[in-house]
């Protein structure tokens, strides 16, 4: 009796900790105490030093703390946050409105660009939501946008921070996966960029057939509003020269992802002066909401740390790759189920639950993942991999009933938009992403050639 | 209950320095990052001890914000179901939590990071590199004291929920325990207020 209990001890932590999860109290506090629980209920039962919660500690050390990679987690959240605040993305947008004005359909063509350029400077994506929503969302239904094609648009590309480089996420895996965040940067771009061109394509043949559903502007419009190259320039150089400056310095080899992160960090606070937008207020504002943001990604990371380092304490490890052994999985169904299996919790989850908690646990098994020849260079399959979760990750965002981008848009939005209208906006935008996810297991070139042509 | 109440709320002043302090190593990180960065491009000074410097920093700003990032309601919570729930039973939750998860989890992290300190400092421990920064001991007491400032937070929070469930309403009005989705909901007005703040959760 007691043996089967010791054995099955650590998949007795997950199916603890998943009700528990939903009793609203913070993840990384029940984390953190389930860790301890088990880790008492195994010295009780003999099985466990009374002192290796020592190691718990010294991993918390050497796990989050000395890590000089994850220092570009809070430098790149501060860098998004006074971003925000600089008003570049405000400028932007109205450029590109002006620019795409006698499209159909140009609206939400800007909307999207607007997300590529915000998801490679700031990558936040509850920031980029909220922006997006409370620039472009009025103006989009004011000129008679149907609501469902406006929200999808909005909360699909602000959510593509997460996959774009310079993202939080790459990084966190980066570390978890024990690869480099240069090489999985590089490996986003390919899909990252895919996905943007579908959804161009899905917006551009909507509106193409349906031109109601979003009307052009068919006057000759404000005269005031005419557009120069000046102003080009002037809204399109700040953020431009920020991204070559961080991401050109990361790839060009020049600088590591924490250095890059720096600088940027000091280009956002420039750029905020330059603009005028730099108070003391706002200083201490962006350093406190940076510092929450930073705290709460890295207070559930040290919860991990201690659940995860339990769960290995007490063979969990072992007991994955037994079960995924005795089942004869090969790679490909491995692979296929973790995908599906993420793919659902998105639904409950949000990618920094996921990406923790599951992460660490399936670590071992993915590095023994062998896709042969699938890959070409095995040394990037641990790229291709996470650049497969991310993809995957992005849609954790978008699904209902607990996705955060729809969430965040109905608080900005104004009430006349309806939750409902927002879940069936998004649809069409997970199917998408569904279908890019495909695509790229079929074809690990999609994420690698980039990778592979830089020589890493 | 007025006294737990005034306790509470003296805990959560102290709570909240220590965070807004630690808070301010962003702008450390910022200027020693720039100045590793501006030595090894234009000087060829390569620095371990400005890179140790780099992570010592990123780890006090977490460590000292822990407990702060409770108060403020920034640590990320699933809501799905707790959404649904009456604000009293919430607040048992919220109770329970401290009680069964948190308090332990902190009491156990303290109570071996101390020796995890001690170690350090009795041998003298510093940097792997020869070049590094020496008294790793430093840093790892922040470990320490991060968490007996969350433990602070805990028992503030505690406080609070007590009067919560049990003192007269009055008294209930006066706790900062505002629960979760009451708070983000606050949130999403003052962003609308603001024209879009960053939010402190979806990054």
């Amino acid at each position: 009796m007691i043996e089967t209990l010791i054995d099955i001890l650590p998949l007795l932590m997950f199916m603890v900790l998943i009700p528990l999860l939903f009793s609203g109290y913070p993840v990384a506090f029940v984390l953190g105490g389930v860790g301890l629980v088990f880790w008492l209920l195994a010295v009780g039962l003999g099985i466990e030093n009374p002192n290796s919660f020592f190691l718990v500690v010294s991993r918390i050390f050497g796990g989050v703390v000395n890590k000089l990679v994850l220092v570009a987690i809070p430098m790149f959240i501060f860098m998004g946050t006074m971003l925000e605040k600089s008003g570049v993305a405000r400028d932007l947008l109205n450029t590109l409105q002006i620019m795409t004005r006698r499209v159909p359909g140009g609206l939400a063509l800007s909307v999207t660009m607007l997300g590529v350029v915000l998801a490679a400077t700031t990558g936040i994506i509850g920031a980029s939501v909220v922006m997006m929503t409370l620039l472009a969302l009025p103006v989009m239904l004011e000129r008679g946008y149907d609501t469902p094609l406006a929200t999808g648009t909005i909360a699909a590309s602000g959510t593509l921070g997460i996959l774009l480089p310079p993202s939080i996420m790459l990084v966190v895996m980066a570390d978890l996966l024990s690869t480099s965040a240069g090489t999985l940067f590089l490996a986003a771009i390919g899909p990252g960029l895919f996905l943007v061109a579908l959804y161009f394509l899905y917006i551009f043949i909507t509106t193409w057939r349906n031109p109601e559903r979003a009307p052009a502007l068919n006057s000759s419009g404000d005269a005031s509003e005419n557009l120069s190259i000046g102003l080009i320039v002037k809204s399109f150089l700040p953020p431009l020269i920020l991204i070559l400056m961080v991401l050109g310095s990361i790839f060009g080899g020049v600088t590591t992802p924490t250095e890059a992160s720096g600088v940027g960090a000091f280009g956002a606070l420039i750029l905020a002066l330059a603009n005028r937008k730099l108070s003391f207020k706002t200083l201490n504002d962006v350093i406190e909401q940076s510092a929450l943001t930073t705290t709460m990604l890295f207070g559930l990371f040290v919860g991990a740390t201690a659940f995860s380092y339990v769960f290995a304490l007490l063979g969990g490890h072992d007991i994955i790759l037994d079960i995924i052994a005795s089942t004869g999985a090969d790679a490909w169904s491995v692979l296929i189920v973790l995908m599906i299996a993420v793919f659902l919790l998105g639904f409950f989850f949000d990618w920094i639950e996921i990406t923790l908690i599951i992460l660490p646990v399936f670590a071992p098994v993915i590095a023994a993942l062998d896709f042969g020849t699938h890959v070409e260079n095995s040394d990037l399959m641990i790229a291709w991999f996470a650049t497969l979760m991310a993809v995957n990750l992005q849609t954790s965002f978008l699904t209902p009933p607990f996705g955060f981008a729809l969430f965040y848009m109905k608080g900005a939005a104004s009430k006349s938009v309806k939750l409902g209208q927002i879940y069936k906006g998004i649809i069409p935008f997970v199917l998408l992403q569904a279908f890019c996810l495909a695509i790229l297991m079929a074809w690990p070139k999609l994420a690698l050639w980039l990778p592979s042509y830089m020589g890493h | 209950m007025d006294r737990l109440l005034t306790l509470s709320k003296n805990l959560n002043r102290f709570v909240s320095l220590v965070g807004k302090i630690g808070a301010w190593s962003i702008i450390g990180l910022i200027i020693v990052i720039m100045l590793d960065v501006t030595l090894r491009r234009w000087f060829v000074i390569g620095s371990t001890k400005l890179q140790e410097l780099e992570w010592h920093l990123h780890g006090t700003l977490f460590l000292m914000c822990l407990g702060w990032a409770y108060l403020k309601n920034a640590h990320v919570r699933i809501e799905l179901v707790s959404e649904r729930m009456t604000a009293r039973s919430r607040a048992w939750v919220e109770l329970t939590g401290i009680l069964v998860f948190l308090i332990p989890y902190v009491i156990a992290i303290i109570a071996f990071g101390f020796d995890y300190v001690d170690f350090s400092y009795r041998y003298d421990e510093g940097s792997a590199s020869p070049t590094g920064l020496p008294n790793r001991w430093i840093i790892k007491s922040i470990i320490v004291f991060g968490f007996i400032v969350l433990g602070i937070a805990a028992i503030s929070r505690l406080f609070e929920c007590i009067v919560y469930l049990f003192g007269t309403s009055e008294q209930k009005l006066q706790t900062s325990l505002i629960l979760p989705s009451d708070k983000i909901a606050d949130n999403m007005n003052k962003d609308r207020a603001k024209s879009g703040t960053a939010q402190e959760r979806a990054l």
